[in-house]
């Protein structure tokens, strides 16, 4: 076999590349970790401002009940509000999830705990997203049945746009996750053979 | 030496030491070089927080590895972004089509390097860090602790990888003489 008659080959060349890495020094590391942190509190910044003005344009429409009378958004409204509540608070629990320790967690383990975590994120998505889509195409469809009583195109163009948030958010990001779920799954399963071999009965241990 | 300083210290230690081996890997692992630039710093951040939580119960050799291995792999399944996780090389697809490529005209051995790091970008993550660990001249059990395969999984990767990419090195650096 080659590789037993070349039994160093590999190394000399891996070896020569003698790269220069990125030297850092603790005082660098130090303000990177900060600017890190600084960069993460304005993410969740935008991402509860996006989730506060959607969830008060819902409440607004309840309790605009009396003066649109319109059962269709009132319903679709209330379901908008749970959708997202229930989106936030998944958020909220996935971030306080441990994740496990870079220098304790082989490399076996790792892999197959960030896998595991994407195919959860990918199926999580795949099925609260459609009570957002459904919640909103209903708030749409009472729109509509106010602009028809006064505008037929807006209604119209009310409509496209409804049916387009319920075709992306129950159809089309609900079946591209559960495929790419899948996949994950494939990986973690390949995973497992080795894991036995190496005499753990809890893939997780 | 109060805990922020013996980090300090030994982070700089660790970066003196494993330093090139540190960014072999970061090659290996990225192609893209402003992602390369990215997951160097990220490897370098996690090592020296994760210093001040080092505990003895591994050497040090073994908890820097594990450190840097486990950052490059969230580092990888997050650009994946799920698309290119299914297009990692298994080694039984890895050794098929290297049965099947045309041979490819590398014009020098800097050419042949860089095909050996595209080589292994190819393969699954838990393959690269078996052979990333192996060229770096760690042994088997060494390995084991790592990756956490066993020592006889680890051996049968090393040979089959081993295979694999010796002959399409070869037939990359023969067509550059």
């Amino acid at each position: 076999m080659p590789c037993d008659e070349l039994p160093d080959d590999l190394m000399l060349p891996w070896k020569e590349a003698g790269m220069n890495g990125q030297v850092f020094s603790p005082n660098q590391l130090r303000a990177e970790a900060e600017k890190m942190r600084a960069k993460m509190r304005r993410l969740y910044l935008v991402v509860s401002v996006g989730f506060s003005t959607a969830v008060a344009s819902y409440a607004i429409i309840i309790f605009s009940f009396h003066y649109f009378h319109n059962p269709l958004m009132l319903i679709g409204s209330s379901l908008s509000l749970v959708g997202f509540g229930y989106l936030v608070i998944d958020a909220l629990v996935k971030r306080a999830r441990a994740l496990p320790d870079l220098g304790e967690t082989d490399g076996l383990r790792f892999y197959r705990t960030e896998l595991e975590r994407k195919r959860d994120w990918m199926r999580g998505i795949g099925w609260r997203l459609p009570i957002v889509g459904v919640a909103m195409f209903l708030v749409d469809l009472g729109l509509i049945q106010l602009l028809l009583k006064t505008s037929g195109f807006l209604a119209g163009i009310s409509l496209s746009w409804g049916v387009f948030v319920l075709g992306l958010c129950a159809v089309w990001v609900p079946v591209r996750n559960s495929r790419m779920a899948r996949k994950y799954q494939e990986r973690i399963d390949a995973l497992d053979s080795p894991m036995r071999s190496a005499g753990r009965t809890d893939p997780k241990g | 030496m109060d805990g922020t300083e013996s980090q300090d210290e030994l982070y700089q230690k660790v970066a003196q030491e494993y330093g090139e081996a540190l960014a072999r890997m970061v090659w290996a692992y990225e192609a893209d070089p402003e992602l390369r630039r990215d997951l160097s710093q990220e490897i370098h951040l996690a090592l020296w927080r994760s210093l001040a939580k080092f505990n003895g119960r591994c050497s040090l050799r073994t908890w820097i590895y594990r450190v840097a291995h486990n950052v490059a792999t969230s580092h990888i399944v997050r650009q994946a972004r799920g698309k290119s996780v299914g297009t990692f090389l298994t080694l039984e697809e890895a050794e098929a089509q290297a049965g099947l490529e045309d041979v490819e005209h590398s014009a020098d051995r800097a050419q042949a390097l860089s095909r050996l790091f595209a080589l292994i970008q190819q393969l699954d993550l838990l393959d690269r860090q078996v052979i990333m660990a192996y060229l770096e001249g760690l042994d088997a059990e060494s390995i084991a602790e790592i990756t956490g395969l066993s020592a006889a999984n680890v051996w049968s990767k090393i040979h089959r990888i081993k295979t694999l990419l010796v002959r399409r090195f070869h037939r990359g650096v023969r067509n550059a003489v």
